[in-house]
């Protein structure tokens, strides 16, 4: 399903380059649940980005489903995005000036879906804040913020989920509440979900732990 | 998504607030203060065509063809037709005197009012036309000349006319002291009946039109090239040369009051759209992550422009309108005549100015969204891509350019203010950046407040430095419009003072000089030194005789021409050499100083020889120097100037000018009747025509300069607020560590009034440079530097900013910090 080939990173610092990833390889099976675990800057959030599509690789390449991200430009990358990725964020990323509803609506309305209003209704019902749909996010106590984060992220039935850190910014008790409701959904629709975390506890929920250091896999 | 939704969104979240307010001034102010220059301009012009009383006027020495009349009839514009020659006029049977004939048809003056007395000198009343058929007006003092009363018989040539009224002034009347003698005002119809006017006779025909502007316009461009060999056509400038060139000035300040409109309108919208789209760049990040591709974003932000283009129009439009509306409504009991309306242009403007200013401003920060990399939903801390480049100055400045250049129509006016931003910009760019970085190693040693606020200004050392180029930019345009508001209306008021001489007085005997001297300083009559005058003629230049003036070819104006002579050992008062050298006191070598566009006329120069006829004698004399005078001074003033020793052969009379306050009137009919030979030509209305449109002009000027100054203020506050949330995230984090109000409040004041120095400092430097530039090229004035301006310049530069960034900040201090980190 999701195949990374020697996937490197390098970014220029100071006149020298500098190596985040060093020849990742890697293969996620369809419906697989893996946690990406490591130090802070061992290279998680570089690598989820580059199998996200979010960011090009300085050599090797990611192959998702058949389709090479790395022969694609940033325009292909975010067609592939809207048809196949959803993503929940540590710092939730919904945009501020949009309600929940209009939060949710926006990755159907960027696919051009017709019942876009019924579906984010829908799935804000189902992350169990159908009455507060009109609510702005600063509105929002932090875990609702991420509730309306993950109903957007299965709003538009991705075939995979990325997730950055979702229980960073939330206490202990919302984390877990946040954790089983992904998990619940992730299991409702079959998506693949491929997550960072340093929370032992969301990464034991997972099949799969791939554990980097200083930019190497070291069990995968 | 539509982009009327992203716009309603952004709108609720309080995104669009400066951008949409930025737009809807400019377009407000460029369409106020354009609609208010149109119609202001069409009512000075309106006004000014008293002073011809007519739009346009054909004069000619020969009766020029009733056709053109019938023709002018034809295309819906009123006509007129005067005529004017010298002529005797008798009562009973000795008394006669040489008395300016004006003979006017029907509807005189077209423009302009007519005024008349029903007994010599009494009071004023105004008339819708002039004297009906076998009935005259005669100047007030002809009734002393003459011994006559209202009702008495007069008659010129074989005519008998019967006086009804004394005239008091014409529209047209200051077309030229040639005008000698007392006037007598009758009816065009009886002309034939003096039998005075023969073929060859010394006359001037006027034929007048008048009539809305487009369809004046249009007869005059179908009559010019039918005019003949003496034919002229006057407008405006021409027919009153003091008032033309204010008005023309005052035209040039309002445009370029109107294009600093536009600079400020553009600044301020490229600082809001800038805001706007680091506001946006995160947004576009969680677009591209969930999968919009940089055609849909372009897409979504460019209708957005449009749209947003389109509202701010429309609301700009309407507060123009408004906007103009309530200056006249202010300024309404000073006009003569309320002007029809401005027409669609000032919307076009507005129109284009604002998709000008969103293409050229907004859009390519906007356009580069569409590049913002998704990874930065990931890595907030990204630094954002969406800089300026070069490109964008370049095209910001043509913009500007092109935008000045077409609203002001004038290259000169768009060439002075550009040179002066750019100046502006170089010097600002490499000044800040040097002072900015200097400015750290003196905070290290001072306190902790400073040390704060010289590291804020240091670290944002290239954005800082941009930030002062656009304040000083801002109050450069600012500062150079108070500048030559300043002058140009200091300029008028030295013209025109209170006392400045409103009546002439010629033909002065010299044995009357004496005792005219005395009446004067025994009647408390302020007047100028007594100038001999003496009427004669230019024949021939450098031995080559001149032609006749009904005989000059084409539009040359080198033909024989009669003018005024005076004597003078030193150069008169007002007078400037501009070239060639004075005549030594007492000198009787045979020399002559020439009036500057009087030499031109002749196409002569210092060294040239001239053939002049005084009476019946010839004289030949070689040009010495040239002068310039002042025309608007309504002093007395010569185009021929000669040592006195070359004159003295010649009979000469004497003239000099004076100031009556109206409660003196009665002064003039003593004068007369102890010195009836004596011509007294009343200015007084005249100058106070002049005064009334120079004070309407400078009310004019004040109302559009407040504008401008609230469109300056605008940049400031849009200056200010582009720079407000970085300051405002680094103040939060202070007072989170602890940090006391003092001193966060101190470091920001500190920061800014830093700032509003160096722009105070530059838009000073700036300034001066560019009113140099204006007042050379533009505004044909003389340079005078202004000492003052600097510290005002730099004064207020820092209070300004300073409190106007101290007020945005203010927030930070009053709301807790929590709060102030979520919100951004």
């Amino acid at each position: 399903m999701i195949r990374a080939e020697n996937l490197q990173k390098t970014v220029p610092v100071g006149g020298r380059e500098l190596e985040i990833l060093k020849g990742i390889n890697l293969e996620i099976k369809s419906g697989e649940t893996v946690a990406v675990v490591g130090a802070s800057g061992s290279g998680k959030s570089t690598l989820l980005g580059l199998l996200a599509g979010l960011d090009e690789a300085s050599a090797g390449r990611v192959v998702i489903g058949g389709t090479d991200l790395s022969a694609l430009d940033e325009d292909g990358r975010a067609a592939f995005r809207a048809e196949n990725v959803g993503f929940v964020f540590q710092s939730f990323q919904l945009l501020p000036a949009l309600t929940a509803l209009e939060n949710v609506m926006l990755p159907l309305e960027l696919k051009g879906q017709q019942d876009a209003l019924n579906q984010a209704e829908h799935f804000l019902q189902r992350v169990e804040l159908g009455q507060r749909l009109d609510h702005y996010p600063r509105q929002l106590s932090g875990g609702e913020q991420q509730r309306v984060a993950i109903a957007r992220a299965f709003a538009s039935r991705p075939d995979i989920l990325f997730a950055d850190e979702p229980t960073g910014n939330l206490d202990s008790r919302t984390g877990e509440h946040i954790i089983e409701l992904l998990f619940e959904l992730n299991k409702e629709h079959g998506t693949t979900l491929v997550l960072v975390t340093h929370d032992l506890k969301l990464a034991q929920r997972c099949q799969r732990r791939l554990q980097l250091e200083a930019g190497e896999l070291v069990v995968g | 998504m539509t982009a009327r939704r992203m716009l309603a969104r952004d709108w609720r979240g309080g995104e669009l607030g400066i951008l949409v307010a930025a737009l809807v001034l400019a377009v407000a102010v460029v369409t106020g203060i354009s609609a208010f220059t149109t119609r202001l301009q069409s009512a000075l012009e309106q006004e000014s065509h008293r002073f011809l009383a007519a739009d346009a006027v054909l004069r000619s020495s020969r009766e020029a063809p009733a056709t053109l009349l019938e023709e002018a009839g034809r295309r819906g514009l009123q006509t007129a037709t005067t005529l004017s020659f010298p002529s005797m006029i008798y009562a009973g049977d000795e008394a006669m005197v040489l008395a300016s004939v004006k003979a006017a048809s029907d509807r005189y003056p077209l423009r302009g009012e007519l005024t008349y007395s029903s007994e010599p000198f009494g009071e004023v009343l105004s008339a819708a036309q002039g004297p009906q058929p076998g009935t005259v007006w005669l100047d007030s003092r002809l009734f002393a000349l003459l011994d006559v009363a209202v009702g008495d018989s007069v008659s010129i040539g074989e005519a008998e006319f019967t006086v009804v009224a004394a005239t008091r002034t014409e529209p047209d009347q200051a077309a030229g002291l040639a005008s000698f003698g007392p006037r007598v005002l009758m009816h065009y119809s009886d002309i034939p009946a003096t039998g005075v006017v023969q073929p060859g006779s010394r006359v001037e025909y006027r034929q007048l039109y008048a009539g809305d502007a487009a369809t004046v316009a249009a007869f005059t461009a179908w009559l010019q090239p039918q005019l003949e060999n003496g034919q002229r056509l006057l407008d405006v400038d021409q027919g009153q040369p003091g008032v033309g060139r204010a008005l023309s000035r005052a035209e040039r300040f309002l445009l370029l009051a109107g294009s600093l409109a536009v600079v400020l309108a553009g600044v301020a919208i490229a600082l809001a759209a800038r805001r706007f789209s680091e506001r946006h760049t995160d947004y576009v990040a969680i677009m591209k992550s969930l999968g919009a591709q940089a055609r849909v974003i372009n897409r979504l932000y460019g209708s957005s422009l449009v749209l947003l283009g389109l509202v701010a129009t429309a609301i700009g439009c309407a507060a123009g309108w408004a906007l103009q509306a309530v200056f006249f409504a202010l300024f309404a009991d000073q006009l003569p005549v309320m002007p029809g309306p401005a027409g669609p242009r000032p919307y076009a403007i507005g129109f284009a100015t604002a998709f000008t200013c969103l293409l050229c401003f907004a859009w390519p920060p906007l356009r580069r969204l569409g590049q913002a990399s998704p990874l930065r939903v990931l890595r907030r801390d990204m630094p954002s891509e969406n800089r300026r480049t070069l490109g964008d100055y370049l095209l910001g400045f043509v913009a500007v350019a092109g935008l000045m250049w077409w609203y002001s129509g004038d290259l000169r006016l768009t060439g002075a203010l550009l040179l002066g931003l750019g100046v502006t910009g170089v010097l600002g760019l490499g000044l800040a950046l040097t002072l900015l970085r200097g400015g750290r190693l003196v905070g290290m040693s001072a306190g902790s407040i400073w040390r704060l606020a010289l590291a804020g200004l240091q670290r944002r050392g290239t954005a800082n430095a941009l930030q002062v180029v656009i304040f000083a930019m801002a109050i450069m345009l600012l500062l150079v419009l108070v500048l030559v508001r300043t002058s140009l209306i200091r300029e008028w008021q030295a013209q025109l003072p209170a006392d400045a001489p409103n009546h002439f007085m010629l033909n002065i005997a010299p044995e009357d000089v004496q005792p005219i001297e005395q009446m004067l300083r025994r009647s408390d009559v302020p007047s100028e030194a007594l100038y001999p005058m003496i009427r004669g003629r230019v024949m021939a230049v450098n031995g080559q005789a001149l032609p006749a003036r009904e005989d000059a070819t084409g539009e040359s104006e080198r033909h024989q021409r009669g003018a005024n002579f005076t004597w003078s050992d030193t150069v008169p008062a007002g007078n400037q050499l501009v070239a060639g050298q004075w005549w030594p006191a007492g000198t009787d070598e045979a020399l002559v100083s020439l009036e500057e566009e009087f030499a031109q006329r002749l196409e002569v120069a210092v060294g040239d020889r001239i053939g002049l006829l005084i009476g019946s004698e010839p004289l030949e004399v070689t040009v010495a120097s040239i002068r310039k005078l002042d025309w608007q001074s309504f002093r007395p003033n010569f185009f021929m100037v000669f040592p006195p020793r070359v004159l003295s052969d010649f009979p000469a009379t004497f003239m000099t000018s004076f100031h009556l306050d109206p409660g003196q009137k009665s002064f003039l009919n003593q004068f007369i009747r102890r010195f009836p030979t004596v011509t007294v030509i009343e200015m007084d209305v005249v100058v106070e025509q002049v005064r009334g449109i120079v004070d309407q002009v400078s009310a004019a000027i004040e109302l559009v300069l407040g504008v401008i100054l609230a469109a300056g203020a605008l940049v400031l506050v849009a200056g200010v607020r582009a720079s407000v949330d970085s300051r405002l995230h680094e103040s939060s984090v202070l007072r989170a560590l602890g940090a006391r109000r003092g001193l966060i409040l101190g470091g920001l004041a500190i920061e800014f009034a830093t700032l509003g120095l160096f722009a105070g400092l530059l838009a000073t430097v700036a300034a001066e440079f560019s009113v140099y530039l204006l007042q050379a090229w533009v505004l044909d004035m003389r340079y005078v530097p202004s000492p003052w301006l600097w510290p005002i310049g730099i004064t207020s530069g820092m209070l300004l900013i300073g409190a106007l960034g101290v007020y945005s900040c203010r927030g930070v201090v009053s709301s807790p910090p929590l709060a102030v980190l979520r919100e951004l």
